[in-house]
């Protein structure tokens, strides 16, 4: 079927690459029907995922608009200086999630208004959360608040839960010099690097610790409590301690509010970490072989909005690697 | 060194319609002609996994760190959407019945020539561009961006210098030796396999 004739001289040879590279990578151009069809869809997903526009377009209104915008921002100082809560206002956090109601924050005097995504929470606010929320931390780590709940920033580093439920992820390797407090009526609990929860209401306060280890300190005296253990106290002052999982059902409210994990660019080893962490289970590989192409794949792409364990058969499902939960544990072997 | 690309993602993050519109239009054409070049798709499906690459890409903006260009982000989102459609239709019954549904007689309907193509023309074409398609996978990946930018997308040499961050006159030594590395792979592959190569 080849002709063997000899081969052309350079320029000829040039040319004809030149005529077979482009007969085969010319590909017919893109139908505008079909052009419109895919703008459109994503356009609607490019305008979904803009933050809402926050600021106004001075040069569209009159000059006059200015005068009265000039006005209005003297009453707001005013009302400012005028309800600012006393003492240091310093960053807490910022909101990063909001399900269903959001949170209502009053501070100072008279303030009292809803928040909403990326604003921030600072200290002396008092926050009531009518849905559940994401709060993410200087610093690292997050606060995940129960719907419901009611807390006030005390300090920089430290809340009072004064009813509902919240759960604080510190990163072992995040761990911050002075860490988060949780002051409840009961007592004040501290960690250094772990993931707790604590549940809060006049009559009893529960601590349920995931990872790491914290101290709670109340008139009793000071109990530490490791990974995988409940410590409830009654209104008399007694600490009951007990063993409890670090995965399953009592946690998937926390893993509902989990942040999203960038996976762009990453390694799947470092993916399949966070996810052992956020479902409260250890991570297990069926071999040596597993592990290493879970050590140098690097992923591409987004997992965004995904709860961990949907975002774990995604990821996987794009790999040669698959995953079993067997007993409390991710375990990792070849799809094959 | 993408400050063009930088500059693009900062302002269609600002909401910029101008810059989403510049975006769309640079990138959905050659996305397809990507995508094509390396599936068998048809073009409903083509447009399927380029939309959702670019629905991806418009959803995750900020995580562009201009470590490459833009295209080329783009087009590593595309190749993961392209595995994971191949993965699912592998995954997918391999014998069905054709008279199952009216969507399966209509595809079939479908598959008919069009009547102003020639068979055999067709065909050959067909299997030349797969034959060219194999030998470009053979070589460098540098090699084949530059000549898949300049011979499949019609770019300049400026504009593949931009896209792969080199000067112009890397870019050209760069595309002279992608040409003659094809060359002699295209001549080694037309005496092994006597396949529509053409002699060089």
């Amino acid at each position: 079927m080849t002709d063997r004739r000899p081969p052309a001289n350079g320029k000829e040879a040039d040319l004809i690459v030149e005529r077979v590279l482009s007969d085969a990578l010319m590909v017919s151009p893109l139908e505008h029907h079909r052009r419109e069809r895919l703008r459109n869809a994503v356009m609607k997903e490019w305008r979904a995922a803009l933050p809402a526009p926050r600021t106004v377009t001075w040069a569209t209104r009159g000059w006059w608009f200015g005068f009265a915008a000039a006005a209005g921002l003297v009453a707001v100082t005013l009302a400012i200086l005028l309800t600012a809560p006393a003492g240091d206002s310093a960053l807490f956090g910022s909101v990063a999630r909001l399900n269903d109601g959001g949170i209502e924050l009053r501070s100072g005097w008279f303030r009292s208004h809803t928040l909403q995504v990326a604003d921030a929470l600072r200290v002396g606010q008092h926050l009531t959360v009518r849905g559940s929320a994401l709060v993410t931390v200087p610093g690292g780590g997050t606060l995940r608040i129960g719907a419901g709940s009611s807390l006030y920033i005390a300090e920089a580093t430290e809340l009072s839960l004064e009813r509902g439920l919240i759960y604080v992820d510190t990163p072992l390797g995040l761990t911050p010099s002075n860490p988060l407090r949780v002051a409840t009526v009961a007592g004040v609990v501290e960690h250094s690097g772990t993931q707790f929860e604590v549940m809060s209401d006049s009559q009893a306060v529960r601590i349920r610790v995931r990872e790491g280890e914290v101290r709670f300190s109340s008139a009793s005296g000071v109990v530490d409590a490791g990974a995988g253990t409940e410590l409830l106290t009654m209104s008399g002052g007694q600490v009951a301690r007990q063993t409890i999982p670090t995965y399953g059902r009592d946690w998937l409210w926390t893993a509902a509010l989990a942040p999203d994990y960038d996976i762009e660019g990453r390694s799947l080893m470092g993916f399949l970490q966070w996810a052992s962490r956020e479902l409260g289970r250890p991570l297990d590989f069926a071999d040596v072989h597993s592990r290493d192409v879970a050590g140098r794949t690097i992923l591409h792409g987004s997992v965004r909005g995904q709860e961990p364990l949907d975002a774990l058969g995604n990821v996987l499902a794009t790999t040669t690697l698959t995953y079993e939960l067997r007993g409390d544990t991710i375990w990792v072997h070849s799809a094959r | 060194m993408y400050e063009e690309d930088r500059a693009l993602v900062a302002r269609m993050r600002a909401g910029d319609q101008r810059a989403f519109d510049e975006f769309v239009n640079a990138s959905a054409p050659r996305l397809m002609a990507f995508v094509a070049r390396r599936s068998a798709l048809d073009v409903a499906s083509l447009e399927d996994v380029v939309q959702c690459a670019l629905i991806k890409a418009v959803r995750n903006l900020a995580s562009y760190r201009c470590e490459a260009a833009l295209f080329t982000w783009l087009t590593e989102i595309c190749r993961h959407e392209l595995v994971d459609v191949q993965r699912k239709a592998a995954r997918r019954p391999r014998q069905l019945s054709l008279d199952e549904s009216a969507a399966t007689r209509l595809a079939v309907a479908e598959l008919r020539v069009p009547e102003h193509q020639e068979p055999a023309a067709t065909l050959d074409a067909a299997i030349r561009g797969a034959a060219v398609m194999q030998v470009l996978a053979s070589l460098p990946e540098s090699y084949f961006r530059a000549l898949e930018a300049k011979y499949g997308d019609g770019l300049s040499v400026d504009e593949i210098a931009r896209e792969l961050g080199l000067t112009m006159i890397a870019t050209q030594s760069l595309l002279a030796r992608a040409r003659e590395a094809f060359r002699a792979r295209w001549q080694e592959s037309s005496d092994e396999t006597h396949i529509g190569a053409s002699p060089l």
